[in-house]
């Protein structure tokens, strides 16, 4: 087990290794100078000259990329060309927006997505499950952004019941769990989770209509056992496989909250990544997506690391 | 429409909701939250980014210039009024040398004294770049409006001298952009204007309580402005990016800003129905295409310019916007006092449009194509891509194909300044801006002047004709205001005659307001006095 | 809207077999038998046919308009779908950006089939160090959420639709590369595999006869289901203003361009989130036919 963990610790390297080669390349596979693409317009010719040196595009590409993450590593992720900020600062505060709509998310799709999974599992092929499977292929069918457009029009504007922007009265500076701030966070959090609802539910459902079929639960069911005790043997042999799903939608949620977050103005990655876009603010998409598939990466890694845990069947060496 | 549609779906009984949803954030009586067109909250350094909006909001609020605009009434054009400056005049000798005589008494939100060395410090802060307190940001956007300055000095505490490069008549206008940030609170921040961004201190009737990047600016009255009648009746001005038209509406009707600037032209009837006041005035503005005058940039062509300005249905655009602007006549707006009587009539004729382009050697087989640089979003920029798609339709129907670059506002600006040769302008040839267009400089001498030719200042197009510059070197050296005018009416004549920009229209500033807020009266100008609003439960 | 790593593991599991004639027919046989499946492959048919012969069925032109007939609702005769925002018939502007759309929801897939598949199978036959390296290179594009990945490549690119195009194909080759690896890779080790070899069968018969024909079916099935996340995928990049420009119709586009149209004719502006709903929704679920079809196991 611990040669496990040691042997997926060290495999991480170079993925995230990579993963900072192809963020470091974005900026050289834009068209044009790639010095334009981290400079302000009317930047002078000195601060050309600095900017020049200081990321070191005289010098050949992979100097350039030591350089580079030699400075990320020091947490200098360049600075915005729009503001003028250090990525950093501003991605490190749109991180924590983009996790709290993430959680919420997630608490709302993946408890449904398992609960609806495991309902048309147990019923399968019965008007249940087909129902449950219709939502969830709904639910992933479904452009999200377009759903979130559609529910502020009647939950904000029509019934006036929840707000359509912004994240808390007071802004994401002022974010606590509380009911006011809550309300803020439903719309989004609602839309964003239907992607990952879909999915799970389809997940759970096929695993638990597979362990269902199997041969040791008919065994137990004839020695006698229990309906809650077959369904706690198909959960355990459910868990390892769904929680590897719910760790992939994880890293979905935090990407793919971009298109969510421009439309409910949720101050998170998302809505950072479509101000860099808009705006053609290179550093600041560097920055957020090094960020962001970093994070990805931890969290497979964590996936992988609890999987065996939960795992009964494999016993790694 | 959507009404009926919703109580056909038997959804909610409408007309109350918008108002029953008013109380959704718990906020004390007093508080005004505006809903702006901006993606970012605008640079508080002083010298604001976002356009005028960002002056309004972020400029004249927290700060005061020399010279401010009056913007009391509704009914007359706005004229300038002494700010920061009781009084000014140039030299009778020398036409080069102005006195400002400064206000006394008037301190910056930290306490420290507003003086004639704030002043030079201030302008050495935008023009002198070796200086300590050089900020290449806020010179970015207040170096341009200032071209005139040459040098400056304190001749004693409350009197400033400033000289300019040659006679110009218009200073005071330029002057009247410059926003006065404290010497002692960037002392106090470590001389670093990214901590300033986050206290800044300028002697304005508002004061900045805090600010989220991207997300929200509180501002709260200060109460020892120096003109007690602006001193804001309000508590607290809480200014929000919703750079989205649609979220903007969607905010407002769902009662979480009270005002929200440009509302969508479509919404405007619903918005109405249920209670929000759309307020409008005439505003000394303009949206255009400013031209590329690059060799081998098709608009070099008189008639091609010709036969776009004709192709352009403004009437059926008007509709698109409810009604909600001024079809262009010439680059002034019509009832300018600056308009004169040019004799090219600009008006909706596509059949002229066709033969016109014909003559310049272009037809069906032989279309013409040009590439035009526009922002989804902006200060004063309208609904710039359905008007810009609706542009394009028009002038497909003649024979001009157009192809877009949508960037970003703020990038737009940047490269209105970087100018059409820029590598930055990706090879457009014309960039579809909104001009503020209140005084002889920002109104006409600035697009065309050769001296100005972009990255220099902000002719974009590279345009420079002897007699043009002619024409604004008689604006400057003319100190007499009448006979100003006149050069100014024989100048705009020339813009229209040539069809120097592609001229489609002009702004009315709607606004939607909540019917909570009470007291605004909506000046004739880019920029609005909030002091006098209140806001009633 | 997420490619996922576990779907493309468990596909490449399905038992080897030779795929022969009778084996299609089969399927065929078994997918008509099922009738969602079909009802979804014909309508993905027709539109596929409305989209291909657009120009010659009589509609309007999708591009120009005319500001007077604006936001004419549903039914309006002329308009059997009324008109967008610009006056321009929403039922021509439908079809037409259902080329756009289905175009860029099928050429991505189709490019990332060839590149992936020649990829996976290289590395799954040749093994060592080129197993390694292609294999390694992938790991590190999984890292990435799908859309992240799109956005990235798309934001740097710039908007247009051959940046379109270049970001999504790049989207879809690792999940591509890995399933066909794992299924060479296991058809390699196979006996009869190494008896052909030793036989004397050059590398590329024993591609195309033993390691082909067992890669293409789940790879297949596992394209149909892509081609439903493409196509949103891409919506969403013109939605973001990263892929389609105007005046070109494309569906997320216009659902973009009509956001303001939703308080005047709600029905108009929702017109194009149903058409992606709808094709979305029917790829979905003709993807499933033609798994159970298959025999390809979830």
């Amino acid at each position: 087990m611990l040669t496990y963990f040691i042997q997926r610790l060290v495999y991480v390297v170079p993925v995230a290794l990579g993963v900072s080669v192809f963020c470091f390349l974005l900026v050289h596979i834009a068209p044009g100078d790639p010095l334009t693409a981290v400079m302000p317009i009317d930047a002078t010719a000195e601060q050309q000259a600095a900017m020049r040196a200081a990321y070191g595009f005289d010098k050949p590409l992979p100097v350039q990329f030591l350089v580079w993450l030699g400075n990320a590593l020091a947490g200098d992720l360049g600075n915005s060309i729009a503001t003028g900020r250090p990525v950093a600062g501003e991605v490190m505060r749109a991180v924590g927006n983009t996790l709290i709509l993430a959680f919420a998310a997630s608490l709302i799709g993946f408890s449904l997505g398992i609960l609806f999974g495991f309902i048309a599992g147990y019923f399968k092929d019965t008007p249940i499950d087909r129902a449950v499977t219709a939502l969830s292929i709904t639910g992933v069918s479904v452009p999200n952004y377009w759903l979130g457009i559609v529910l502020v029009v009647i939950f904000s504007v029509m019934l006036g019941w929840l707000p359509s922007t912004g994240a808390g009265p007071g802004g994401s500076s002022a974010w606590r769990w509380d009911v006011e701030h809550l309300r803020f966070i439903v719309l989004p959090a609602v839309t964003l989770s239907v992607v990952p609802m879909g999915i799970v539910a389809r997940t759970v459902r096929a695993l638990v209509g597979d362990v269902l079929s199997q041969d040791f639960v008919t065994a137990l069911a004839a020695k006698g056992m229990g309906r809650a005790g077959i369904l706690r043997h198909v959960m355990r042999n459910v868990a390892p496989t769904t929680l590897s799903v719910v760790g992939l939608q994880l890293g979905y949620l935090l990407g793919g909250s971009i298109l969510i977050e421009t439309v409910f103005n949720w101050p998170g990655t998302g809505f950072l990544l479509s101000n860099a876009i808009f705006q053609r603010d290179l550093p600041l998409l560097q920055g957020t997506i090094l960020v962001l598939a970093l994070f990805f990466v931890f969290v497979n890694l964590l996936v992988d690391l609890v999987q065996p845990l939960v795992d009964p069947r494999i016993k790694r060496t | 429409m959507i009404w009926k549609f919703l109580r056909g779906a038997a959804l909610a009984a409408l007309p109350a909701a918008a108002i029953a949803a008013a109380p959704v954030d718990a906020f004390a009586a007093g508080t005004l939250r505006i809903g702006m067109t901006a993606s970012d909250i605008p640079l508080t350094t002083g010298q604001t980014d976002q356009g005028g909006e960002g002056m309004r909001f972020m400029g004249y609020t927290l700060y005061d210039a020399l010279v401010n605009w009056d913007l009391g009434s509704a009914e007359k054009p706005s004229v300038l009024t002494p700010g920061l400056a009781v009084e000014w005049g140039v030299d009778e000798a020398d036409k080069t040398k102005w006195t400002f005589k400064l206000r006394e008494g008037v301190t910056f939100h930290d306490g420290s004294a507003f003086n004639a060395e704030a002043v030079v410090w201030n302008l050495d802060k935008l023009l002198k770049e070796d200086s300590e307190q050089y900020d290449p940001r806020q010179a970015a956007q207040g170096k341009s409006r200032i071209p005139a300055v040459s040098s400056y000095k304190a001749v004693d505490d409350l009197t400033l001298e400033i000289v300019t490069r040659e006679p110009d008549a218009t200073l005071p206008y330029q002057l009247a952009w410059i926003m006065m940030s404290s010497p002692a609170n960037w002392e106090t921040q470590g001389k670093d204007w990214e901590k300033v961004a986050s206290s800044p201190s300028g002697t304005g009737p508002w004061k900045l309580d805090s600010f989220v990047p991207r997300e929200r600016a509180e501002l709260v009255p200060n109460p020892d402005y120096w003109d007690g009648t602006r001193v804001p009746k309000l508590d607290r001005l809480v200014l929000l990016p919703l750079p989205e038209p649609n979220a903007r509406s969607a905010a407002l009707m769902s009662g979480q800003v009270d005002w929200i600037e440009a509302p969508a032209p479509d919404l405007v009837p619903a918005l109405e129905g249920n209670g929000f006041q759309i307020v409008s005035n005439t505003l000394p503005h303009n949206w255009t295409w400013h031209l590329s005058r690059l060799e081998g940039s098709p608009w070099n062509d008189l008639n091609v310019r010709k036969a776009a300005n004709l192709a352009i249905d403004r009437e059926s655009m008007k509709q698109l916007l409810g009604g909600l602007m001024v079809p262009a006549k010439g680059f002034l707006p019509p009832s300018s006092q600056w308009f004169g009587k040019p004799e090219f009539d600009v008006r909706y004729d596509p059949e002229e449009a066709k033969r016109l382009l014909t003559e310049a050697g272009h037809g069906p087989d032989n279309r013409l194509k040009v590439k035009a640089l526009i922002s989804p979003s902006g200060s004063g920029q309208m609904l710039p891509l359905p008007m810009n798609e609706f542009i394009q339709q028009n002038l497909a129907e003649v024979g001009i194909d157009v192809e877009f670059e949508v960037v970003e506002w703020n990038t737009m600006i940047n490269i209105w300044r970087a100018g059409a040769e820029s590598e930055n302008a990706l090879g457009t040839q014309s960039i579809n801006f909104s001009y503020f267009i209140q005084d002889p400089f920002t109104g006409l001498i600035r697009h065309l002047s050769c001296d100005l030719i972009a990255p220099n200042g902000t002719n974009w197009g590279h345009y420079c004709d002897p007699e043009m510059d002619a024409l604004f070197k008689e604006i400057r050296n003319t100190f007499d205001p009448e006979a100003q005018d006149e050069v100014m009416r024989r100048t705009h004549e020339k813009y229209v005659n040539e069809a120097l920009f592609l001229m489609v229209t002009h702004d009315v500033a709607p606004r939607a307001l909540s019917p909570k807020v009470k007291g605004f009266v909506q000046a004739q100008n880019w920029f609005q006095d909030f002091a006098p609003i209140t806001i009633e439960e | 809207m997420s490619v996922t790593a576990k779907t493309t593991i468990n596909i490449a599991r399905e038992e080897i077999s030779d795929s022969s004639r009778g084996y299609w027919r089969e399927v065929f046989q078994r997918l008509r038998r099922d009738p969602v499946a079909m009802a979804c492959g014909t309508l993905i048919l027709l539109l596929l046919a409305a989209v291909i012969f657009a120009p010659w069925i009589g509609l309007q032109d999708p591009v120009t308009g005319s500001m007077i007939q604006r936001l004419k609702p549903v039914g309006t005769p002329g308009h059997v779908l009324g008109t967008d925002e610009l006056g321009r018939d929403m039922l021509s502007r439908l079809v037409y950006g259902g080329r756009l759309t289905l175009m860029l929801g099928l050429l991505p897939v189709l490019f990332a089939l060839v590149i992936g598949t020649a990829l996976g199978v290289f590395a799954g036959y040749a093994g060592g160090i080129f197993n390694t390296v292609i294999m390694r290179v992938v790991d590190v594009f999984f890292a990435f959420p799908s859309i992240l990945l799109a956005i990235a490549i798309s934001g740097a690119l710039g908007a247009g639709i051959v940046n379109s195009l270049v970001s999504l194909t790049i989207v879809f080759i690792p999940p591509i590369t890995r399933v066909a690896e794992s299924v060479t890779a296991s058809v390699r080790s196979l006996e009869y595999v190494d008896a052909a070899r030793i036989s004397g069968a050059g590398p590329l018969t024993v591609v195309r006869v033993h390691v082909l024909g067992n890669v293409l079916s789940p790879i297949f099935v596992y394209a149909t289901s892509l081609t439903s996340v493409s196509m949103i995928l891409a919506a969403g990049l013109s939605f973001l203003g990263l892929g389609v420009r105007p005046p070109e119709p494309e569906w997320g586009l216009m659902l973009n361009t009509l956001r303001t149209a939703i308080y005047i004719d709600p029905l108009i502006a929702a017109l194009p989130g149903v058409m992606i709903f709808l094709t979305s929704l029917c790829l979905n679920l003709l993807s499933d036919g033609l798994r159970s079809a298959m025999n390809v196991k979830d």
